[in-house]
This record gives C-alpha cells, sequence and structure tokens, in this order.
C-alpha cells in the first residue's frame, strides 16, 4: 500500500479530479499523473512496445521508458510520459497500447511467441514473399506495435523565442544553484534553466542532503532563489527543458507554458526558446541506472532514488514495504527516509562485500531488524502483472521474499548527452563506473554530478574553480550529509538467471522490449560494432534514448567481447534530448502563416468572375474561369482556346518575372547571360531568348527587352524569377566584377495582360484610339512607351498563343482600372479572360516548349530544334562551351517532336512513354525498349483530336514514322505518328497578321 | 545552426547564408581553347574535404553579398571569412587548427566521441 509523507513541501494540499481509463481518481494540484497513479496504488499503466508485456512506472523523471500515456483532453496527445506530464481538475488520461483493455491485452499473445520476435525480427521476418509487406505485415505491425495514436484536430499555438545571452545554466539544481549565485549581479546576461516546476534538484528529490550553511535545503532553495530572481541580469525559466545542444553555442529549449494547467486554446501551450549564448554550464545532474534481473520488467520494479523522489517532492509513499537492491552507497538516504516516515524495507540486498559496505547502512538495518543480504543479488521476480515474490540469490542459497515493489539501483550516470550532443569528449571513470565529460570542444563547463563529481563536500571547490575563467566571486558552501560522502559501487549489470521459462526475461530496453538475450544473440550473428548492434536490436532506440539502461548495454557487450568498455565506445548521442513536439518545431508557420501568398492587382476581378486558381511559387494564377455552376475543367480549357482563337483572349500575366539590367556594360552582361545575340538588335525590339546552366541545358527562358545598350528589361518564367536573379548577381559578383552593371527585381512594379486573338487589334485601337497598332508602325516583337491617362504604359507586340497579340505593362494602381476598360471595350468582339491551362494548351498547339515540362534540367536548346537562338559567333556564353561536348552533341539524344494519333479518337497522356510494341506483354520478363516520353498532352479543340508534345531519342529523323504510346491502365498503345511540333500556323501567319 | 560572419553585416545565423560550393574556381577565360576534358573538370568536378575547405557564400537573406571562407568540414567551424577580392589565405593559417574534436581519420566517418 502507498502512504503519504504529510512533510512535503513541494505539492499543494488542493485536491482535484482526473479519470484514467474511463475511472475517476482524486490527486493533489502538483500531481503528475505518475504520482498522482501512485497515491491511488494504481501499477499497472501500459503494455510494452513488443511483447505487450504489463508495465507500471519505472522512474520519476525524464528518463521514464515505461509509462506512457494518451492525453485524451489534450486533442488524444500520444505517448506523454507520466512521469513529468502534470496533473489538472478534469485531465482525462487513457493507457496506450492495449486491446481491448489494459488488464486484458490481446497483443500479449507476442510473448508467449517471443521466441520469433527475437533481435533482428523485423529484418529477418518480413523479407519475403513478395506484396506480403505492403498487404499483411505492415498493416499488422502498424497495429500490434508502436505506441499510443495521432492526436486530432490540432491547431497549436506554440511560439518562437530568440535568446542572446553571455551565460546559459542548463539545470536548477544544487550546482545550478550555486553557479546562478556567482553571477548575481555581474556583468553577465544570464539564462537559467530548469525542466522542473521548482528549483533544487536533488535537494527536493532526496533527503541526501542535511543543511546547507545551517539552512534547511528548502530555506536555503528559497533565499537562493529570491537573491537570483532580484538580480536583473539573471532570468530563470521553469519548465524547461534544453533538449539540443548545437555548434557554436547555440541551444534549443522547449518550455511547458501550461504545465500543470488546461490547454487554454488562445494562448501558446509551447514555446521553444532558441539561444546562443557565449558560455554554457551543464548541471543537469545524473541518472540512476538499473540491474538487468530476470521479469526486471514488471510492474513495481521501481529505481531506488525515483523511489525517494516520490516521498520528497511529491508526498508520495509508493509502497511501506519494499525490497532494496543496490550496488552502491547511494541507497542509505532511501533506507533512511522510510524509517524516518515509519516504513520498514521487507530487505535490503546490496551487492557489495559485507566489508565494503558502510558502517552506518549495517547498523540501521541491525537496529530495526531488516533482513539484510550482502554479497547478494536479485535472481528475479515474479507475480500476476505485478511484483509479488522476489527471488535472493546469496551464494548458492536462495530465499524468497513476498513483496509488492521493489527498488533499485545500479549506480548513477552523469547526465553526458547534452555535452557530447556539443562534440565533446568523454571518458570511462572507473570511480563511478561511468563516463563523465572530458575535454569540452566549445566553451563548456559542466559542474557536480554531470561532471562526475559526486562528492558535495568538493562541490563548491570544483565550481569555483571551474568558473574561475569568468572571474565571479567565490562563495563558500558548507553541508552537512545524511549519506557517506564517499560514493562506493561493485561492478553488477545484470544478475544470473536460475531458470529459464518462456515467459521470464531480463530487459535491457524496457521501451523497445529489447533483452539481454538479444544482445548475445546479435553479437553471434556479426553485429559486434556497438552503431550496427544499436540498429539491429534496436537497444536504446526508444523515445526514452535508453536513459536508464545504455550504458549497461555497453558494458555488458564489451564483457561478451572481452574488451575495455571505453574500447567498445557509446553510440552517438543525438538531438534532441527528449521527444520535441512538432507542434513547438513548426511555431506560427502553419496553415495560412506558412507560406505567403501573392496575389495580382486584378485579384478581386478574377474571384469575382469564378476563376478556379492555381499556385505558381507563392502566385495565385486564375487557372481558368467557370462560365456556369457545373462546367468541368475541360470544358471551360476548351471552350477559352477555342474562342481565343476565334476572337480574343486576355491573360493576366503580372506574375511573369521581370529583371530591370542597367549599366554601362549591360549590353555585354546580356550577351554573357543569355544564348542570343544582342549586339546587332535594335533599341525598342524584344528578343525570345534562353539562359543556359554552364552544363548547356537550359534553365529559364523569356523575352529580353532592349531599350538601348544600357538598358534591358528580361522577363522570367514566374517561379525562376529569384533564382535567374540570383544567378545574374553571382556572375556579376563574383566572375565578372569590371562588369559595371545594376540588376532589380520589377516584377512587382508592373501588371502585366497579354492580350491576343484574331480581333486583338480592333480592341486595341479601341482601347488606345491614339495608338497607330498598323503591322508597319508596331511590327512583331517591337515595343513603345505612351502617356496613358495620368500614368505611363509599356505596350509590347509579342505572343505565347501564335496569334496576333499584345503584352501591356501598367502600374499595378491602374491596373485594374485598365484590365476593366479593356473588357468593356472587348465586350462587342467576344473577348474572353483565360487562365493558364489554355495558355498551356494554345502554346502546345503552337509548338512552344514550357521550362519545367519540355525541359528538365537535361535539355539543351539543340535538343529543342532551337539553333536559331544560339549567338554562335559570341566568343562566349554560358553554356556555350558545353554544347559542343562529345555528350551534348550526340545525334541520339531526346529531342523535341510531335505526336500526332492515328486514331483520331485516342488521347495522348502526358507522362506515357513511347515504345516500338502495340501492346504491351501481360508478363513483362525482359526490358521494354524506351524511346522517350511525352512532355505534354492535350485535346486540341482548333484541330479536334489530341496531341502531343514528346522527347524521343534521335526525336529529329524520325519524322513521319509511326510509333506507339502507353496509356494508362491498359496493355493496348496507342499508334502515333511523329509530326513537326508546331500544329498551327507553322508559317508564323497569324503572328505577324 | 552556426554563425557565420558576413564581412559586410557581421555575425549571423547560418539561415541567412546560401552555401556557394568550392571557392576559387575560376570560370576560365577562353573556354573555346580548353579540351573537353579540361572543360568538364572545370563544369563538373570539385573538392570535397574532411577538413580545411576553401568555400562560397553568399548572405541571400541580408546583403547579398558573395563572400568566401574557410570552414573545417569536420567541425564546421568556420576559421577565416574574406570578401571576393580579397587573397586566398594560406592553407599553413589553419593547419594548427583542432581538426576534428577527437582526432578522427581523415577519411571516413563514425563515432570516436570516447576519449583514448
Ligand atoms: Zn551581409
Amino acid at each position: 500500500m502507498s502512504a503519504i509523507n504529510n512533510n512535503c513541501e513541494y505539492i499543494s494540499k488542493k485536491q482535484i479530479k482526473i479519470t484514467f481509463d474511463g475511472k475517476t481518481y482524486q490527486a493533489y494540484e502538483g500531481d503528475t499523473i505518475a504520482s498522482a497513479l501512485l497515491r491511488n496504488n494504481i501499477r499497472l499503466v501500459g503494455r510494452s512496445f513488443k511483447y505487450h508485456r504489463p508495465r507500471g512506472i519505472y522512474t520519476c523523471g525524464i528518463e521514464e521508458p515505461n509509462a506512457l500515456v494518451q492525453i485524451i483532453s489534450e486533442h488524444n496527445e500520444p505517448n506523454t510520459r507520466a512521469t513529468i506530464k502534470r496533473v489538472y481538475d478534469g485531465m482525462e488520461i487513457t493507457s496506450q497500447n492495449r486491446w481491448p483493455s489494459l488488464r486484458y491485452d490481446f497483443g500479449a499473445i507476442n510473448n508467449i511467441l517471443s521466441p520469433i520476435f527475437s533481435a533482428g525480427f523485423y529484418y529477418k521476418t518480413f523479407m519475403g514473399p513478395k506484396g506480403f509487406w505492403k498487404n499483411i505485415y505492415e498493416p499488422l505491425i502498424r497495429r500490434s506495435a508502436g505506441l499510443g495514436k495521432p492526436p486530432k484536430n490540432f491547431r497549436s499555438k506554440s511560439t518562437h523565442q530568440y535568446h542572446n545571452t553571455d551565460v546559459v545554466i542548463i539545470g536548477g539544481g544544487l550546482s545550478g544553484l550555486v553557479a546562478a549565485k556567482k553571477f548575481i549581479n555581474t556583468k553577465y546576461k544570464v539564462l537559467l534553466i530548469e525542466q522542473d516546476s521548482y528549483l533544487g534538484g536533488i535537494l527536493k528529490n532526496s533527503n541526501k542532503v542535511k543543511t546547507i550553511n545551517g539552512l534547511i535545503p528548502q530555506e536555503w532553495i528559497s533565499e537562493t532563489e529570491e537573491q537570483i530572481f532580484n538580480s536583473k541580469n539573471i532570468t530563470i525559466l521553469k519548465n524547461t527543458l534544453v533538449t539540443t545542444y548545437n555548434f557554436t553555442n547555440h541551444l534549443i529549449a522547449l518550455e511547458d507554458k501550461c504545465a500543470g494547467k488546461k490547454i487554454d486554446l488562445n494562448k501558446p501551450e509551447l514555446t521553444l526558446h532558441k539561444i546562443r549564448t557565449s558560455n554554457t554550464i551543464i548541471a543537469n545532474g545524473h541518472i540512476e541506472r538499473f540491474i538487468s534481473f530476470r521479469n526486471n520488467d514488471l510492474p513495481g520494479v521501481m529505481l531506488a532514488s525515483s523511489f525517494e523522489k516520490y516521498i520528497h517532492r511529491y508526498g508520495v509513499v509508493p509502497e511501506k514495504e519494499p525490497v532494496i537492491f543496490t550496488n552502491n552507497s547511494s541507497s542509505l538516504s532511501l533506507l533512511k527516509t522510510l524509517i524516518s516516515l515509519g516504513c520498514k524495507p521487507k530487505a535490503y540486498v546490496d551487492s557489495r562485500k559485507k566489508d565494503n559496505i558502510e558502517t552506518e547502512i549495517k547498523k540501521i538495518l541491525k537496529e530495526k531488524d531488516i533482513l539484510f543480504f550482502s554479497d547478494a543479488e536479485i535472481e528475479g521476480c515474479d507475480g500476476n502483472k505485478k511484483v509479488e515474490t522476489i527471488t535472493i540469490r546469496q551464494g548458492k542459497t536462495f530465499s524468497k521474499i513476498k513483496s509488492p515493489m521493489l527498488c533499485v539501483s545500479g549506480g548513477y550516470n552523469p547526465d553526458i548527452h547534452l555535452f557530447t550532443q556539443s562534440k565533446g569528449l568523454v571518458k570511462w571513470d572507473k570511480n563511478i563506473l561511468s563516463f563523465k565529460p572530458d575535454t569540452p570542444f566549445q566553451k563548456t563547463i559542466t559542474l557536480g554530478s554531470t561532471s562526475g563529481n559526486y562528492n558535495f563536500k568538493k562541490l563548491c571547490d570544483e565550481i569555483n574553480e571551474k568558473l574561475s575563467i569568468l572571474k565571479t566571486k567565490k562563495v563558500l558552501l558548507d553541508i552537512n550529509l545524511n549519506v557517506p560522502n564517499k560514493f562506493s559501487i561493485k561492478e553488477l549489470w545484470e544478475t544470473k538467471k536460475k531458470r529459464i521459462s518462456r515467459w521470464s526475461k531480463s530487459f535491457i530496453d524496457l521501451h523497445n522490449d529489447v533483452t539481454t538475450k538479444d544482445l548475445r544473440q546479435a553479437i553471434t550473428e556479426g553485429f559486434d560494432r556497438i552503431e550496427h548492434l544499436k540498429r539491429y536490436t534496436t537497444n536504446s532506440m526508444g523515445t526514452d534514448q535508453g536513459k536508464i539502461s545504455s550504458i549497461n548495454s555497453l558494458a555488458i557487450v564489451s564483457k561478451m567481447l572481452k574488451k575495455e568498455i571505453s574500447e567498445v565506445g557509446t553510440t552517438t548521442y543525438r538531438p534532441p534530448y527528449a521527444p520535441l513536439s512538432f507542434a513547438a518545431i513548426a511555431g506560427r508557420s502553419t496553415y495560412e502563416f506558412y507560406d505567403p501568398e501573392r496575389k495580382t492587382s486584378i485579384h478581386s476581378w478574377h474571384l469575382k468572375n469564378n476563376a478556379i486558381f492555381e499556385d505558381v511559387g507563392q502566385w495565385k494564377r486564375p487557372w481558368y474561369f467557370k462560365t456556369y455552376e457545373n462546367e468541368t475543367m475541360h470544358q471551360a480549357v476548351q471552350r477559352e482556346s477555342k474562342m481565343l482563337r476565334e476572337n480574343a483572349g486576355i491573360l493576366d500575366g503580372s506574375t511573369l518575372g521581370k529583371i530591370e539590367i542597367k549599366g554601362r556594360d549591360a549590353l555585354e552582361f546580356v550577351n554573357l547571360m543569355y544564348t542570343n545575340a544582342f549586339s546587332k538588335m535594335k533599341p525598342m525590339t524584344s528578343r525570345y531568348a534562353m539562359m543556359l546552366g554552364e552544363d548547356g541545358m537550359i534553365k529559364d527562358d523569356g523575352i529580353i527587352c532592349k531599350i538601348s545598350d544600357q538598358h534591358f528589361i528580361a522577363t522570367t518564367t514566374s517561379s525562376g524569377a529569384p533564382k535567374v536573379l540570383a544567378d545574374m548577381e553571382e556572375y556579376l559578383q563574383t566572375e565578372w566584377p569590371h562588369l559595371q552593371v545594376y540588376l532589380n527585381s520589377i516584377t512587382e512594379q508592373f501588371s502585366t495582360f497579354n492580350i491576343s486573338g484574331p480581333k486583338t487589334r480592333e480592341i486595341m485601337m479601341k482601347v488606345f484610339p491614339d495608338i497607330d497598332f498598323s503591322n508597319d508602325a508596331f511590327p512583331f516583337m517591337t515595343f513603345k512607351n505612351f502617356d496613358y491617362k495620368e500614368t505611363k504604359i509599356r505596350i509590347m507586340r509579342a505572343s505565347f498563343t501564335g496569334e496576333l497579340g499584345y503584352e501591356i505593362y501598367i502600374t499595378p494602381k491602374f491596373g485594374l482600372d485598365l484590365w476593366e476598360e479593356i473588357f468593356s471595350c472587348g465586350k462587342e468582339f467576344n473577348l474572353i479572360p483565360y487562365g493558364t491551362e489554355t495558355m498551356h494548351l494554345l502554346r502546345a498547339e503552337k509548338g512552344y516548349i514550357v521550362i519545367g515540362q519540355e525541359t528538365d534540367g537535361t535539355v539543351t536548346p539543340i535538343d529543342l530544334n532551337y539553333n536559331w537562338m544560339i549567338g554562335k559567333n559570341k566568343k562566349d556564353f554560358i553554356g556555350k562551351r558545353s554544347l559542343s561536348r562529345p555528350d551534348t552533341s550526340r545525334e541520339d539524344r531526346k529531342q523535341l517532336v510531335g505526336l500526332s494519333p492515328i486514331n483520331k479518337k485516342d488521347i495522348i497522356e502526358e507522362g506515357q512513354h513511347i515504345v516500338e510494341l502495340n501492346e504491351l506483354p501481360k508478363k513483362i520478363t525482359n526490358p521494354i525498349k524506351y524511346l522517350g516520353h511525352v512532355s505534354s498532352g492535350y485535346h486540341s479543340p482548333n484541330l479536334n483530336h489530341s496531341i502531343g508534345l514528346a522527347m524521343i531519342r534521335g526525336g529529329k529523323n524520325l519524322l513521319g514514322q509511326k510509333f506507339f504510346v502507353t496509356a494508362t491502365g491498359k496493355t493496348k498503345n496507342i499508334p502515333v505518328e511523329i509530326v513537326n511540333p508546331v500544329f498551327i500556323d507553322p508559317e508564323n501567319k497569324r503572328l505577324t497578321s | 545552426m552556426i554563425l557565420i560572419k558576413c564581412p559586410y553585416c557581421g555575425e549571423r545565423d547560418q539561415s541567412e547564408f546560401t552555401s556557394g560550393g568550392e571557392a576559387h574556381v575560376v570560370r576560365p577565360k577562353n573556354p573555346d581553347s580548353l579540351s573537353d576534358k579540361d572543360w568538364g573538370e572545370y563544369v563538373f568536378y570539385r573538392n570535397n574535404p574532411k577538413g580545411i575547405f576553401y568555400e562560397r557564400w553568399v548572405h541571400s537573406h541580408g546583403c547579398k553579398k558573395w563572400f568566401n571562407a574557410v570552414r573545417n568540414t569536420s567541425t564546421d567551424q568556420i576559421l577565416k571569412v574574406y570578401k571576393v577580392n580579397e587573397k586566398r589565405p594560406d592553407f599553413s593559417d589553419f593547419e594548427n587548427t583542432l581538426k576534428s574534436p577527437s582526432g578522427e581519420p581523415s577519411v571516413g566517418s563514425g563515432n570516436f566521441a570516447v576519449k583514448k
């Protein structure tokens, strides 16, 4: 039975109600889920990961491997550590990984089948047959393994906060507080970070320390905290866990803003602190480790210092008469605590020889008449879903003791996780039998038990000495102890098993259900490198990262390999220290804040006219316009395309990238960046141009407008604009700093409209009655500037549809006015708005390519038959030399062709393969010869059949030949003819009409 | 995330910068005069050492200036930053700097966190 420690000052006496698996329980404000459950005598809290074995509360903190629960009242938050999550009134909790109920779990059959679940089980078992993984294994594993269920309908309000400080102290325990004291009222900006809601660490978790400077620990903590709090240069963060220690002293810490409170939907529940500091002091203490013995996972087995922490920190005595099993001197403090509360351990089992056991321990045990076993160990324990009988081995004799709880201490590990994350080197210490920090890689100082110093009396000297480089004042510390000053320990990692039944297991990793037998098996199979062994057995790969057991596994493995533990080494400690919620990482960058939306000045008009939008980069562009309720995309695009070629259409092209290129050497620069020759080009004319990479492959295209030799405007693809500008900048700064050229992004300075179709000239003449749009006055690929109302406009004769067309540039301020003016003038000519899908269809009919559709980073202008765009007489331009590389000038490269179906009803789909077979074999045994792929496929309303653009090997020489195109879900292929990719107006009569 | 000192703006978070690969790879003056092999090496071949590396960075979310840096690739320490028009610092300036926290071998990876 549990009991209450009324002397506990860290927990309020305010009673609240929580529910666990549907039943209501009483708890105190300040309890964790675990302390509340123990208060109510609940020991079984979950089922294990692989074997579904009953599990209880093993620890009292962040290191917990077992007691993971799901919080129903917090959007189903799964895998919550019951040992750190604080309760509040009305909190709803359920256990995890059990079906149909915690007591009767179906998956426990895995435990009986355990011989097949041994090391490497996943790798070995699920190798075949083909198709089994997807249909059988994966769904099965997903249901029976894994922990908890994902949260539902949760919109996080987490925020990020940034800090720049001089000193960060991680851990507000004894060492952290003494260190912080040294910085009181100094010039240093200090951040003191504590994971718990109280400062004090070991002082409040145990009775190891009797007095400090004459004060009882609680008084000393309060006094010190007040001094630190009043010092303006020090900030204290509580409920905050440092999870990550990066290069250049960059720390990430997670603050729980609603610890012990119900989530307020209007406030951030988590804050992620991103801290840049000059010095880091790690004082986050140590973690107790367990010992492997038979059934060391039964509910009722608990770490000794955790047991003690429940008494001092939460006022719960989990059990009045436990058995204590230890291999070191520190368990004296638990013994004393229990005696002081009038409780009496059933037995005290110490693996050390009697002579090596402290006299004080022996004296108490004798006085209180407690069963004492020295030079002894726990062989194992048994019971139904809880510890009932404990078997003790002393020499050759076995004793059985009935007790529901067993407290285990296998020694302490300095918490080196953050230190190794910072790339510091650790070293094996024979006195404490653990790794401790050795050489720091950054400006990192470790203090107290983190640094392997378990001697309270030496703590003050250590802190004064290590912090002397920061020139702080000396502090004095007079500590009186309840435990021996000198830490003594005997090596013990695993006890000998007496009998072996299938159910009996000796665990090394409770979280992932790895047994010591699995370690042996893995080594026998050749996985003798620690990093391999870890992955093969999944040892210490759970969410607890083996905090209480990883050193044990290294020790056991080193014994099996007959090597020194430092030779075996540790596995890599990687951030985060403890699981970090994705909500905290994302912060406010979710939903509408995830990525900005860019809208053109015409956006409101598009909305009013039922535009369906497409995302192009961050831009919202009309994809097509719906003219009636049930109009499908196909119908709309066919209508828009036909109407444009009959009358006229207008496209909002404002998203097109525009870069202004100015300066003395602008002409030379443009000649170097683009393939075309610009020198002989007349001012106020424009040219379709291509930009290559140095490898000769097409990167971007656009129209270059030449105002003068010192002034150009380049347009780019909508999504390529930032990259093109960055590339131009790079060449200017790094390769040609002697060129006097200035670049400026002017994309957003203009609204751009592309108007085209046979009736365009009439519409333009009506909108701009003063301008002469005749072919002679305004030929194809020229542009002019005009005054228009109170602003200026630029009109260029250009087209991406193959019809007569103009591009109008106007300041966005007047963009919408002009757009509406054009529509009122265009009404009598049946002018329609069209979207990007129609634009793509029309350009495909005309054989114009789209970057990223026909090209994919492996296509040269020659592959597209665009040789005319290459300024062959230019000495140099980016990519020129690569065009004559043997691979780039191969005859059988994939080249652009058009596809026309032989049977006009067949549909050519984008992305399909071009092959020589008219039908695919039922069973494919040999690779089918692949000739190329369909890069664009549309139904052309103007030709009334399907058309395609394709990239085919040696395509230039295949005109007129017949091949086949594969089709979705069919084995019969579509016969097609290779044709000229220009389907409409190959003579460019319409373009220049 | 490391700190990078832009020679124009000062120390900023790495997230403000974009890496530009190996530095001091100069674009040939007369590409046409190069053999296919030499041109191919200019376009496709870059060094990727474990240890001291001369590389380019651009302060892409800042002043947008390109600059050079000397970084120890096994520790991510930036040993020097300098402007594009400044002289390439001598390799010997950095030879005595800590090459890796644990004296790892010059090739390959692995965990060497334990002091022998
Ligand atoms: Zn800068």
